[in-house]
């Protein structure tokens, strides 16, 4: 499908722009939090929008990974699903190689997480 | 409502002066209550707060009588609150139970003491003066008749928190590996229980009151309960409480030395780094599953359920109200998992 530019983010941007730098300052104070509310989830949305699938493919990739021929076939909820299951089972306690592996996916898929709502933290903690 | 603060003060006659909603209380609503009293012990112009309950409730929150009951243990316990005056469940007054308190100055905006730099020469010895106060809070044990409303701390133990837990994940809708792998630690390594005290469980930065520099009162005791006393630590000073301070372990203000010190020093008990590991780790899973629930309540019930809510809530989807957060409460992941290339061991090292 060709979309016109500019891109449905690039959009969001500037609505995001228009509201927290031309509009803010015309709202009475307490409608304040409100539009920073609308800000905020613009800004998740457009993040949203620019990772788009990769970063679950990634975690997917990574879990069939973990588990081998086991995790042929499965999707990601699937996958991840038994993945929670497993970890409460104690499943990935048996072995170095398998736990740390284990508990560096759990760490991407926080940072994928933190990477849509907060970007901001990532970078100010060095984390970007 | 003036009726009632006549007959509960022994005066003639009340005349309320103002009633203004105050901010902040997604739980609980108070009222800023501006009161002349004719004569009594009260008499003249007073200013005070009334709490009751939010339409949206919790269900882990006590009763409004309740908390008046243990606001009351606190102050004769020569701890830093509000002084509590009047409660009643008297239906006919406003429709629903509520207490009153002296209101006490100031700020308990976090984002606000976090950030101020004008704040930051008083931070430590704000932090050991917590410490004191929370030494003060434990000092409360079982078993008191006036607190005997309170569930034996056999039932809310750990190993019964990690129950609710996963009771709680394995009917959320999405499976939360990051959380598995918490609650997973914290089951191996649960400590042998403590002699149990009064737990204030939410003791941290926004639940207390700062007049400039002077601490003016702990608020919100709704989640009050018998404890280990390195719960209350352990919540002080998990990640999800430091807000804009990360690198601030206790409360976002202070290191922990003069935290535990202040503790220490009033208690004239030691502060076990290693149960503080263990209830900062529950602290985290608690916080991120308190995330989780606060998100819920948007996603069943729509802004009109979140809305009440919102302006303490910690899950990204609900947290979007508080734009200029840069603290950790954005994931409800984050406050759980380390670095992978840091070793994470049951030691009071920290783990970020």
């Amino acid at each position: 499908m060709v979309r016109d530019l500019p891109t449905g983010s690039a959009l969001l941007a500037l609505a995001r722009d228009v509201l927290l730098n031309d509009l803010m300052p015309l709202l009475p104070p307490t409608a304040h939090l409100e539009a920073r509310l609308v800000a905020n989830s613009m800004a998740i949305t457009e993040h949203e929008a620019i990772s788009g699938a990769a970063p679950a493919q990634r975690i997917l990739h990574e879990l069939q990974e973990l588990y081998g021929e086991r995790g042929e076939g499965e999707g990601e909820e699937g996958l991840v699903r038994r993945f929670a299951c497993d970890l409460r089972a104690g499943a990935f306690e048996e072995g170095e190689p398998r736990e740390r592996h284990a508990h560096e996916i759990l760490w991407r898929l926080t940072i994928v997480k933190l990477r849509n709502a907060n970007p901001r933290f990532l970078n100010a903690n060095g984390l970007s | 409502m003036a009726r009632f603060f006549a007959e509960a003060s022994d005066a003639v006659a009340v005349e309320l002066t103002g009633l203004t909603p105050l901010r902040g209380g997604a739980i609980q609503e108070n009222w800023a209550v501006d009161a002349r009293f004719s004569d009594g012990a009260f008499a003249g112009e007073q200013r005070l707060v009334l709490r009751t309950a939010a339409p949206t409730g919790v269900a882990a929150s006590l009763g409004r009588l309740e908390e008046f009951a243990v606001l009351k243990a606190a102050f004769a316990a020569g701890v830093t609150v509000p002084e509590p005056l009047w409660a009643t469940d008297d239906p006919e007054i406003m429709g629903k139970p509520f207490f009153t308190m002296r209101r006490v100055e100031g700020t308990a905006a976090a984002h606000r003491i976090t950030r101020d730099p004008a704040l930051d020469p008083a931070l430590p010895a704000i932090a050991e003066r917590l410490g004191r106060e929370l030494a003060r809070i434990h000092a409360i044990r079982p078993p008191r008749a006036d607190l005997a409303f309170l569930a034996a701390y056999e039932e809310v133990g750990p190993t019964q928190q990690i129950a609710g837990f996963r009771a709680y994940l394995d009917g959320h809708p999405t499976p939360r590996p990051v959380l598995e792998w918490g609650v997973r630690w914290l089951e191996t390594h649960i400590p042998p229980l403590s002699d149990p005290v009064l737990c204030h469980h939410d003791f941290r930065t926004g639940n207390y009151m700062l007049d400039g520099t002077a601490l003016t009162g702990i608020l919100d005791w709704e989640f009050s309960g018998w404890g280990d006393p390195h719960e209350d630590i352990g919540w002080f000073c998990c990640k999800g409480w430091r807000f804009a301070r990360l690198d601030r372990e206790a409360g976002g203000i202070a290191d922990r030395a003069p935290f535990y010190q202040g503790y220490q020093s009033e208690s004239g008990r030691s502060v076990d780094p290693r149960r503080v590991f263990f209830w900062e780790v529950l602290a985290s899973i608690r916080w991120a599953i308190i995330a989780l629930q606060q998100s819920d309540r948007y996603m069943i019930g729509g802004r009109a359920q979140s809305r009440p809510c919102a302006d303490r809530t910690t899950c990204d989807r609900v947290r979007i109200r508080n734009p200029d957060a840069t603290g950790p409460g954005w994931s409800a992941e984050w406050c759980v998992i380390y670095r992978p290339d840091r070793r994470c061991s049951p030691s009071p090292a920290t783990c970020c």
